[in-house]
């Protein structure tokens, strides 16, 4: 059985103080890795992405994230990136990684993501170059996220967002705002690929507990939805998983 | 100030907080009745939740600010979720 601690929109500040810190002493007992999914600052400053790589430096489990919109807003990604990964975090923009956990491979593919809305009401690259470059964006990243789910070699594939790919998780919010919480894109990405588990953030007031439309299970981890420094979830690398083109995981 | 600056207030207020770098909280509530602000939502820390309030008290002079905000709790998960 594989543990998986996971939390998004941390939302750090220069000198906020650390909301995960009383909590991470026990996680390599409660959990084999830690899944970040994204706005792990308040701003994109790099500063206040410090306060977090402090405290997950000296961690003895593997930390994997993505970058969230805030983490985007002082146009210093690179810079934030760099320092997450300076305290040994592997950050994953449309990459993969493979992580060795008591002898089972666990595959994370992770990306932000973005907005667009969800079937029978999704926009289109269509009009204005504004809106071709939205929609190009989602595409692009739903795109790069299946290519890297399927060129995993693992016994478990988790899919890491920061974007929500369902409309399940995003129960709570309201309905005007979910072209900028999320994309079927990236569901259909995640179900043409296939994986055991999709993680992502960005929805506050969301739900925490959804599925793909082929079965994958989704569970949105914002903080402010958890309420908990993060959350563990167990998958059985032992069970049968079926292609997502034999009608999906149950 | 006009009827219509009154209807746009509240997300005035709400824009100026995103954009204000010791908030940028973007789920803030902003309610305005007759003097009053009120603000509601989720904030992480206490900290950030004083910060609002000094930030939209220097932003209103002459409004009563009532932080209604709620601080997330950020313990230990109780137990583990098998997930199939």
């Amino acid at each position: 059985m594989i543990r998986i601690a996971a939390v998004g929109d941390l939302h750090y500040g220069d000198g906020s103080p650390d909301i995960l810190r009383p909590s991470l002493q026990h996680l390599p007992d409660r959990a084999d890795l830690l899944l970040l999914a994204g706005d792990l600052t308040r701003c994109g400053g790099p500063k206040e992405v410090q306060v977090l790589a402090d405290q997950v430096r000296d961690l003895t489990v593997p930390v994997v994230a993505v970058l969230g919109n805030h983490d985007y807003h002082a146009d210093q990604e690179d810079e934030v990136r760099r320092v997450l990964e300076r305290a040994g975090v592997t950050v994953l923009e449309g990459g993969a990684v493979a992580l060795d956990v008591d002898g089972v491979r666990v595959g994370i593919a992770g990306t932000k993501g973005f907005g667009g809305g969800f079937r029978g009401a999704h926009g289109s690259d269509f009009g204005e170059p504004e809106m071709k470059a939205f929609i190009g964006h989602t595409k692009m990243l739903s795109d790069r996220l299946e290519q890297a789910l399927t060129a995993l070699d693992a016994d478990l594939r988790i899919a890491l967002l920061h974007y929500s790919p369902i409309e399940a998780t995003l129960e709570g919010e309201r309905l005007e705002l979910y072209p900028f919480l999320g994309s079927y894109l990236m569901a259909e990405a995640v179900d043409n690929a296939g994986a055991d588990l999709v993680l992502h953030g960005h929805a506050h007031h969301g739900s925490e507990k959804g599925r793909t439309p082929a079965g994958i299970p989704v569970r949105n981890v914002a903080q402010p939805v958890i309420r908990h420094a993060y959350n563990v979830y167990t998958l059985d690398a032992n069970r049968q998983v079926l292609p997502a083109a034999a009608g999906g995981i149950s | 100030m006009t009827e219509e600056r009154a209807d746009y207030l509240p997300e005035h207020i709400r824009e100026k907080l995103i954009h204000d770098p010791r908030v940028s909280e973007q789920d803030l509530r902003v309610e305005v009745r007759e003097h009053r602000v009120l603000l509601g939502g989720n904030v992480a820390t206490p900290q950030l939740r004083q910060t609002i309030t000094e930030v939209a008290t220097e932003m209103l002079p002459g409004y009563e600010i009532v932080n209604e905000t709620s601080v997330v709790p950020a313990a230990e998960p109780d137990g583990e979720e098998p997930v199939s």
